[in-house]
């Protein structure tokens, strides 16, 4: 075993938030070899980040407070270090890269001036014309093309997976020794992701460097990592060699952690059999999509014509099956959003026709409408605004109800409701509460049961588990199985995740750029995938088998 | 994340919030000293006695000489109370208020009937000082009390004057400044909230038929907003007061119509931002209709910053009838803080009491509203006070 | 960004329309109404001068005529493209460089962009030296305060602030008047006006000769200015120090922040080279409304101080109700704080290389 480069002793991290004091990093003790990849996982809330940000020692003075431990760093302890000290390792031994591009780049500086700064300040007698020769170097080592033209590229200018790039290079400008990266793939989409991934490895290996590597995601971990940690509230429950962790977990929470993948998730028993037996008949189809196409003018010059269009939904034409969870998968921009709130009459379409159950749905005013809406309802993304934040829970379960005459009075409404949350396995107490008392996964089964209080036949899940933590993710995923098989729902399942996908599924729509660019049933195009982007797509995600 | 935080509605959390503190306090407290003083100013200042007792027998003259205006502004005073004690709903005890509001205008200018000529200083002369006994109001001055009796100079500074107190000073007129004062307290504030409240009620009608629909209404409404924006509004009022001449009631209207472009503005942004929430799209996805979306879905979301923008409105109505009243412009019987502030500059010798004291009384009473805008500001939105704690 | 100019400038001409139209409503909506003897009512004159008036009114704009086409004939006198009139108030032939014609002023006795031309030099100095001022005390106050986070120099001002920006402008301005430019107190100050008057044959800059010190003109307008422009700025410099300290503070907090701290900058550094101009970028879309009120708050201080500039004008004119002017320095302020808001506009593109307009 290589001599150690970061051995963290004893950590402990404890930040003031709201006049208390929270244990951020409880005792956490791991040490990363030269040369290698440690890999910190856990849910939000664990730690993690909060512990790299401990190691650069850049968590806020009045806030952050290190009762005891050590950070020694090539031999010297880091937290001992005074201000001009650990300045001097930061950024030229130990560098780090962040979570969201975006807002990690000063937007008002050209790249090119954020990395020569970089260099400057450790090497304060290099002269411009050297640095910005090295900053060239640097991009082109990030892979960039046609550096010389970017150098005064402002990052806006740039797509997300470039301005991760940009990140790279200004954090290997000084050639540290360790890079310290915080979720540095989270936001972006997954093929970006994996060239940024093999980047990161591949300038691994040119430089010896090593990397302390934050994520969430265990197929990010078996690509990268030779070492991984788990935390759990500010513990370190397991570590270890990834191969060993990841293969043979020892202790609860990690075997809880990997269970919960959709690689790993069983589905409810009686459902494989049932599911088998449907799957023969071909179901005839609840929701029939023609050429349908949502453009969004582009308007320019004085008098604001229009001068093109945003084709967001380019013609798509597709048919969901009744009874069937169809999941509808791509990445960012593809459009599937769109097609999702487009059926709900959410956006209004530019052409072409929606069926439900026959009944055409394009160019009902909206009076005519209204039945139609019971069929058909939808469950949001974000927690955090998918309930109106002024009501009770019981109210925004049984307006809805009241506007369609569902239930004789308000008591067999208020009855209804309190079944449709034991149905999302919450409490019936939970109708006198408001919103912001609940948690993420608490929401998202309160707009579930929202979705299903009209006892609709068709449901749109845009995204609803991708602001979740794996475990939550589980639960929520095996309920909405539950659920589907109670009432013989029909979904359209919008996820970029592609587990998720192979879980939850039975048939899969991929679409790129507007257009649907292959469908079938879900063992088969993620299994044999025929178009080249569904391939691409599929290669890129990181698997846990490696 | 927690599990139960705690079982306040989002309003509770929101008015707690703003209360903690104790520059909103001193706001408040301010703001309801005026009320008081608003309230209560026949009896609190006036040259003629509240009880007396005369060869045995008791009259108030005070209250033969009540006007309409007067009982109304008791009536409704007392009818709010009762209202905050019932426990019903917002929109319900709304509609009952501007109800009894309305009844008790009907009733008061049926009933009360004051004496049309009121002459002050009788209340001097031996019929009502020589009696059994009196219990005069704490300052014994009524605010059109010209003093003519006592051959007052005029624009006398505080405790100056021969013969009797006058507690901050006479105006140029004679009469007491601190009894002007306070019953210039109702002007200020109805003016303030009448104001506010005209260009509320179309700045948000506008703004929000403006962030709902967008399109043509947008822009044809952008327009009308821009032109209010830009017309110099104090100028625009100069115009209207000089050609139509100077009534109260004009003033508050006109403050109101020329002050709503920036609630529109205000309510626009916000419901653009609030059509796009998810909660919004579900309530639209349930076919809830238009007024169950935008008056239980959309408004009370947005409302919540608009009651920092009707504090510093409330507050920049009150600067501008100020304003109009030192330009000269104003009022010209009842009492005024602007009116007399002007008077501080105009004979040749500086006159600071009538500077500080009127001056100050605009002066506390803007920076309270300003005070209780910031608290909500900062109640609302903890992110743009800088004030928050924690990674 | 030329098309952006462009439409804007289009844009701005239904506006400059629109506030033309609306005073000319309030004045023709007003008791009495726009017939002549409205005009000249309450005003003590001779039987000449009130046929005189009523001549000139009535060849401009033909006063027997409904509204509107009052209306419309003052349009067509103000723009710079239309008919040409002649003396008799007849219609000519269209042209398109007619000149714009703002009419003769009676209160004055002159024409109208005569005392416009004296007058807003006057104001324009006094506001544009105001606003350099506001920004400089306002930047420098903010910054203390936001590296001072929570300290006593930061809740003091934060108090101050706010309290100062709810000083009335009359207030302010009678008490600086008051006390610092009053034989009765401390004399320091002129009690108005902008220059003094043999301030004109003054040499520009200060210097010495055999009589003594010669304040000289520049100085002198200085002196005199400062009191006015004091008075004007401080409401400005207080809302502008809050926004500041909360732009810096957030910016502070910022992901960039953390990034250049990551790469081993000293707190100094990240403040002054990458927090900085990103906190300006607010105060600029800011500016943008600071023109308006301080054209407003100009009526009051100029009132206060004497000074012979645009707003003291606007007051007077709205008073002798002089419809001309009245309506001549409307459609000038809307045009200037319009002017305004594009300057504002075109400033943020400069700062901010995210934002461009097409």
């Amino acid at each position: 075993m290589s001599q150690s480069l970061l051995e963290v002793r004893n950590l402990r991290t404890y930040l003031q938030s709201g006049g208390r004091e929270v244990r951020a990093v409880d005792d956490v003790s791991f040490s990363i070899p030269k040369g290698d990849t440690f890999c910190l996982v856990g849910e939000s809330g664990s730690g993690k980040s909060v512990s790299a940000l401990s190691v650069i020692r850049l968590l806020p003075q009045g806030v952050a407070s290190h009762p005891t431990g050590e950070i020694l760093f090539n031999g010297q302890d880091l937290l001992k270090l005074d201000d001009p000290g650990i300045r001097a390792v930061r950024g030229s031994q130990i560098a780090m890269i962040f979570q969201e591009p975006m807002t990690s780049l000063n937007p008002v500086l050209t790249i090119g001036e954020q990395i020569t700064e970089a260099l400057q300040i450790h090497h304060p007698n290099m002269s411009d014309e050297e640095a910005q020769e090295r900053t060239m170097l640097a991009l082109e080592q990030v892979q960039i093309p046609q550096a010389s033209g970017r150098f005064r590229d402002y990052p806006h200018q740039l797509s997300g997976g470039q301005r991760q790039r940009v990140m790279i290079a200004m954090a290997l400008a000084c050639e540290p020794q360790l890079l310290i990266a915080d979720e540095p793939t989270t936001a972006l989409d997954v093929t970006v992701q994996a060239e940024i991934l093999r980047l990161m490895r591949k300038l691994q290996d040119d430089t010896g460097m090593s990397m302390l590597f934050i994520t969430h995601d265990f197929g990010v971990v078996a690509q990268m990592a030779q070492w991984v940690g788990v935390m759990q509230q500010g513990k370190l429950v397991e570590v270890g060699p990834s191969s060993a962790v990841l293969h043979n977990p020892q202790h609860a929470y990690t075997k809880q952690l990997l269970a919960a993948l959709p690689e790993n998730l069983a589905k409810p028993v009686h459902l494989q059999t049932l599911r088998q037996l449907e799957q023969e008949t071909e179901s005839k189809p609840l929701l029939q999509i023609r050429d349908l196409k949502v453009w969004f003018p582009i308007k320019k010059g004085v008098f604001r014509h229009t001068v093109d269009y945003v084709r967001a939904v380019d013609d798509v034409s597709l048919d969901v099956p009744q009874g069937q969870i169809v999941a509808l998968v791509g990445e960012s921009g593809c459009g599937k959003t769109t097609l999702g709130r487009a059926v709900l009459q959410l956006e209004p379409p530019t052409s072409g026709s929606i069926q439900i159950d026959g009944q055409e749905l394009i160019g009902l005013s909206a009076r005519e409408l209204r039945p139609m809406r019971r069929k058909m309802q939808i469950a949001f993304q974000d927690p955090q605004s998918s309930l109106n934040p002024r009501l009770l829970v019981e109210t925004t379960l049984t307006e809805p109800m009241k506007v369609h005459g569902i239930g004789a009075n308000h008591e067999e409404r208020i009855e209804l409701a309190s079944v449709l949350l034991e149905s999302v396995q919450l409490n019936r107490d939970f109708l006198w509460r408001y919103p912001h008392e609940f948690s993420g996964g608490q929401r998202q089964r309160i707009g579930l049961a929202r979705a299903l209080a009209l006892n609709p036949e068709f449901i749109v899940c845009d995204e609803i588990t991708s602001a979740l933590d794996v475990s939550v993710q589980a639960e929520i995923l095996q309920l909405l199985l539950n659920i589907r098989q109670q009432r013989n729902l029909t979904l359209l399942f919008i996820t970029h995740n592609i587990g998720v996908v192979e879980y939850l599924s039975d048939q899969t729509v991929v679409m790129y750029q507007g257009k649907i660019v292959e469908r079938g049933k879900t063992a088969q195009v993620c299994g044999q995938p025929q178009h080249p982007y569904t391939q691409k797509l599929l290669s890129a995600v990181p698997r846990l088998v490696v | 994340m927690t599990n139960v935080v705690s079982r306040e509605s989002f309003a509770a959390r929101i008015w707690r919030k703003t209360l903690d503190g104790v520059g909103v306090k001193v706001g408040f407290a301010w703001i309801g000293l005026l009320v008081f003083a608003a309230v209560f100013s026949p009896f609190l200042a006036n040259s003629m006695p509240l009880l007396m007792s005369k060869d045995g027998a008791i009259s108030a003259p005070v209250l033969k000489y009540l006007s309409v205006e007067d009982v109304w502004v008791l009536a409704n005073f007392f009818l709010a109370l009762i209202i905050y004690r019932l426990r019903i709903a917002v929109g319900k005890r709304v509609l009952l208020f501007l109800l009894g509001s309305a009844l008790i205008a009907v009733f008061a200018n049926l009933l009360i009937k004051p004496p049309a000529l009121v002459i002050y200083d009788d209340f001097r002369t031996p019929a009502y000082t020589q009696v059994d006994w009196r219990i005069m109001p704490p300052i014994p001055y009524a605010p059109t009390d010209y003093l003519r009796d006592m051959v007052s100079k005029g624009l006398e500074a505080p405790f100056a004057t021969q013969g009797h107190v006058h507690l901050m000073g006479t105006e140029e007129n004679g009469a007491d400044v601190l009894s002007r004062m306070i019953h210039a307290c109702r002007i200020a504030l109805s003016i303030g909230l009448i104001a506010s409240g005209i260009a509320l009620f179309i700045g948000v009608i506008v703004g929000g038929l403006m962030g709902y629909f967008s399109g043509i209404v947008d822009m044809l409404g952008m327009r009308l907003v821009e032109i209010f924006e830009d017309i110099p509004t104090l100028f625009l009022l100069l115009t209207f007061v000089a050609f139509f001449g100077r009534s109260l009631y004009m003033m508050m209207v006109i403050i109101g119509v020329t002050g709503w472009s920036g609630y529109a503005r205000f309510v626009r942004t916000e419901f653009l931002k609030l059509r796009k929430q998810d909660y919004v799209q579900a309530a639209v996805a349930s076919g809830l209709p238009l007024t169950s979306i935008l008056f239980r879905h959309m408004l009370p979301n947005g409302v919540a910053p608009l009651l920092v923008s009707v504090s510093f409105g409330i507050a920049g109505a009150i600067l501008a009838e100020a304003t109009l009243s030192f330009l000269g412009l104003g009022v010209v019987d009842a009492p005024s803080w602007g009116a007399m502030l002007d008077q501080a500059v105009k004979s040749s010798s500086f006159n600071w009491w009538m500077a500080v004291f009127p001056g100050g009384a605009i002066f506390m009473t803007v920076f309270a509203y300003n005070l209780i805008g910031e608290a909500f500001r900062d109640a609302i939105d903890p992110k743009l006070s800088g004030k928050g704690e924690g990674v | 960004m030329l098309t952006y100019l462009v439409r804007r400038l289009l844009l701005m001409i239904p506006t400059l329309l629109g506030i033309s139209i609306v005073v000319f409503t309030v004045m023709a909506l007003s008791p009495g109404g726009i017939t002549p003897q409205a005009l000249t009512s309450g005003m003590e004159m001779k039987p000449e001068q009130r046929k005189a008036i009523e001549d000139y009114y009535n060849k401009r704009y033909g006063l027997d005529k409904p509204a509107p086409v009052q209306y419309l004939r003052w349009l067509n006198n103000v723009s710079p493209i239309g008919f040409v009139s002649d003396d008799q108030g007849n219609r000519g032939e269209f042209s398109f460089s007619k000149g714009m014609d703002l009419g003769t002023s009676f209160q004055y006795g002159r024409p109208v962009s005569d005392i416009l031309a004296e007058r807003i030099p006057i104001t324009l100095l006094l506001n544009l030296v105001t606003i350099p001022v506001t920004y400089l005390i306002a930047i420098l106050v903010g910054m203390k305060s936001a590296t001072n986070r929570g300290g006593s120099f930061d809740v003091g001002m934060g108090m101050s602030m706010l309290a100062l920006w709810s000083i009335p402008t009359m207030l302010a301005g009678v008490l600086l008047l008051g006390f610092f430019a009053n034989v009765q107190h401390f004399q320091w100050f002129p009690t108005a006006g902008i220059g003094s008057r043999e301030a004109q044959d003054m040499p520009f800059l200060p210097h010495w000769e055999q009589t003594g010190f010669v304040r000289g003109f520049l100085l002198d307008r200085i002196w005199h200015l400062v009191l006015p422009v004091l008075c004007l700025s401080y409401g400005g410099f207080a809302a502008l120090a809050k926004l500041t300290r909360t732009s810096i503070l957030e910016n502070l907090d910022s992901d960039y922040a953390r990034t250049a701290r990551a790469k081993g900058l000293a707190e100094n550094d990240v403040l002054w080279r990458h927090v900085f101009r990103n906190s300006l970028l607010p105060l600029i879309t800011v500016s943008a409304g600071l023109l308006p009120s301080l054209l407003a708050g100009s009526l009051i201080v100029e009132n206060i101080f004497s000074i012979n500039g645009m707003g003291q004008l606007a007051v007077e004119a709205v008073k002798g109700r002089d419809r001309e002017l009245v309506l001549s320095i409307t459609w000038v302020s809307g045009f200037l704080t319009l002017i305004g808001y594009l300057i504002a506009d075109f400033c943020y593109t400069l700062a901010d290389p995210r934002v461009t307009y097409d």
